[in-house]
């Protein structure tokens, strides 16, 4: 985290130059080098219906990690005494589930059913936010615990049974496009733009990071922790309330257990973020473009028809690549 | 958190009682629901079912002790669900299909916990990839491993396991049940090296801060490999207990483990005056999360219910003990 980034002594020989850009852009090269197998593969990869189910996919991964990263910057990387927020895809299948039953069975306007969904994951978020600052656990527990409560009241809610919904709204998100992007990519460009602008852009942003890098220094440099911590969670809060209008757009409707893999993959697209950012730290581009990589490989390994049983382990060994070559470059720096 | 509050800097003056209180509030917040359950069902509180609560925690406690280690060490171990499973399946499949003596099936299922710890340690120690995502690729590929090797996922019957093997979950010595031992001699050797051993040391150092255990001359390497193997030998231990048990192997069953392991080992971690990750205070997060799945099931909630409360309760002791804790230290 602390590190600066130094520039590499000059190496006057082309090799060398050639070989430390294949370090420095090793995870990207590896990356675009499956995609283009892919492609080769099959002739429907890159084709406009294949690029666009896989964005669409991709959004509401994409939008939890966004939470994810805000609260792993204000916490530190660290996996056991660090930030990380678990729960964020939890609060999305609860906002998603309240959503759903707003709308098909209470009857409510759209505006009214979202508020409440809104209300629910950011009570998540407020709840993590206290746990973790005022009261003192982990964050990897507390968000562990909520996770738990919060999938089990979900549960409760919609007695374990899928909702469908066919709010124009929610169609509108699902079927709609501007300039030939689905809208619910859209809502993945925009909040990933406001979420870049938010942590990466402004002060409290900074704040937040420098927090998240080492508090001994923030503290000292007058950087309250606490607010910034607890801020990030609230934050996380706020993504899954936008994860959960991808959600219900890409279900149709709120199904039980849509979290289970949700989590994986929020983990996935934002630590493998990582691997694409310059310092090997989560950046929510990376985590954006994270979320994509995972969408994209998930889709094309089953577009090549490879076997159902293979594609988890070979979606592995291609992360652990794209991983291996990222920890290859911030060792030879 | 807390230990940043309290471990550096200034040490706030406690009393004996106040840190006796801190060390202990979460075992007051785990007796307050034993006595809640033992008032809400009349059978809770049974030598049989108390035992059940025991026995039913062995496979959990295995596990979660191979995360302690890890955790100590500074790592993470997504992938001991992996190892659980290959435990518990090369155990079978070396009987059932090569005709394999028991104790031979057995160094299989240990072999196959090895096989995914040294996977685990080339990644992180050779390559360098951190540990969450070097044993969340591990945990995908073990995943496929199992699927392709059974055909899509089917179970994989050996009712007519040898009796031997069957022991092992079955037996008592002394009328204590063979895998409670199992069990308990590996809790033991479990807390002689991490808390009562030069080598505990050294990987709870590295655990605080790796670049000074390297500065100091301790072979962080060594130590990582030799952690991750382990960590994958123990829970394929618990593999080889469930096989025993049920005598039938279902891919992908030891991920049911995994959270509820992760859980264990920070309840446990919430309870040191550190936040350290620590034998005695895993025991105890095992033995909690093995009281509160029974407890709600012999008040015969709904299924649902019983999910949320399952995480409520968790959350609302954790907090109540953490509170007690951090005001008792205070006072």
């Amino acid at each position: 985290m602390t590190s600066a980034a130094t520039i590499p002594d000059s190496a006057p020989r082309p090799w060398a130059r050639v070989r430390q850009f294949l370090i420095r852009r090793g995870p990207l090269l590896v990356f675009a080098l499956l995609l283009a197998y892919l492609a080769w593969q099959s002739p429907v990869f890159l084709g406009a219906w294949n690029i666009q189910a896989s964005l669409t996919q991709a959004a509401p991964i994409a939008i939890c990690a966004f939470g994810l990263v805000a609260v792993v910057m204000g916490g530190g990387d660290d996996v056991v005494a660090g930030g990380i927020d678990l729960s964020v895809p939890a609060g999305a299948a609860l906002a998603t589930a309240i959503l759903s039953d707003q709308l098909t069975n209470a009857g409510a306007s759209f505006g009214w059913a979202m508020l409440l969904a809104a209300g629910a994951a950011l009570t998540v978020g407020v709840v993590n936010a206290i746990l973790v600052t005022r009261i003192g656990l982990t964050s990897l527990l507390a968000t562990l615990a909520t996770l738990t409560s919060v999938v089990g009241i979900t549960r409760v809610l919609t007695s374990n049974r899928r909702i469908n919904v066919d709010d124009p709204v929610v169609l509108m998100v699902r079927d709609g496009q501007v300039l030939g992007i689905p809208n619910s990519v859209w809502l993945m460009l925009v909040a990933g733009a406001a979420f870049t602008f938010l942590m990466h852009q402004t002060a409290f942003g900074m704040r937040v990071q420098a927090v998240g890098g080492n508090r001994e220094a923030a503290t000292t440099s007058g950087i309250r922790p606490r607010p910034h911590i607890a801020m990030t969670f609230i934050i996380a809060g706020a993504a899954a309330a936008v994860a959960s209008l991808a959600l219900v757009a890409r279900g149709s409707g709120s199904s039980p257990g849509v979290e289970d893999l949700l989590v994986v993959d929020m983990l996935l697209a934002g630590f493998l973020g990582a691997a694409f950012s310059p310092r090997n730290v989560v950046t929510i581009p990376g985590a954006m473009l994270g979320a994509i990589f995972v969408a994209l490989l998930s889709n094309g390994l089953i577009l090549i028809q490879v076997d159902n049983s293979w594609i988890l382990g070979l979606k592995g060994v291609l992360i652990l690549i794209v991983v291996s070559a990222a920890a290859l470059q911030s060792r030879t720096r | 958190m807390s230990s940043a509050n309290v471990g550096i800097g200034q040490r706030p003056s406690v009393g004996r009682l106040g840190r006796l209180l801190a060390r202990f509030a979460f075992i007051g917040a785990f007796a307050i629901l034993i006595a809640i359950f033992a008032f809400a069902s009349p059978n809770f509180l049974t030598p049989g079912n108390l035992s059940n609560v025991v026995e039913g925690s062995v496979v959990l406690l295995l596990v979660a002790l191979a995360m302690t280690l890890v955790v100590a060490s500074g790592g993470i171990d997504l992938s001991v669900a992996v190892a659980l499973d290959f435990g518990a399946w090369f155990s079978l499949a070396a009987m059932l299909n090569f005709d394999a003596p028991w104790p031979l099936a057995i160094l299989a299922g240990l072999a196959g916990g090895a096989v995914v710890g040294s996977l685990n340690s080339f990644l992180i120690v050779r390559l360098g990839v951190t540990p969450f995502l070097a044993t969340l690729g591990t945990l995908f590929i073990g995943r496929s491993v199992q699927q392709i090797g059974t055909g899509g996922g089917g179970n994989v019957n050996f009712r007519a396991a040898p009796d031997d093997f069957r022991w092992f979950a079955q037996g008592e010595v002394f009328g204590i049940p063979v895998d409670v031992l199992v069990g308990a001699v590996v809790l033991v050797i479990y807390f002689i090296i991490l808390e009562r051993s030069v080598y505990g040391v050294r990987i709870h150092a590295m655990g605080m801060q790796d670049a000074a255990a390297r500065v100091a001359g301790l072979r962080t390497n060594r130590y990582r490999v030799a952690v991750y193997v382990a960590a994958g030998i123990t829970a394929a231990v618990g593999g080889v207990l469930l096989s025993a048990g049920l005598r039938i192997f279902t891919p992908l069953a030891g991920f049911a483990y995994l959270l509820n392991a992760i859980a264990a080992v920070f309840i446990g971690a919430s309870m040191h005056p550190r936040q350290r990750p620590n034998v005695p205070g895993t025991l105890v997060g095992v033995l909690f999360l093995g009281v509160l799945a029974n407890g709600l099931d012999l008040i015969g909630l709904d299924f649902n219910l019983k999910a949320a409360l399952q995480g409520i309760v968790l959350v609302i002791a954790l907090a109540s003990a953490a509170v007690v804790s951090r005001l008792s230290r205070e006072a």
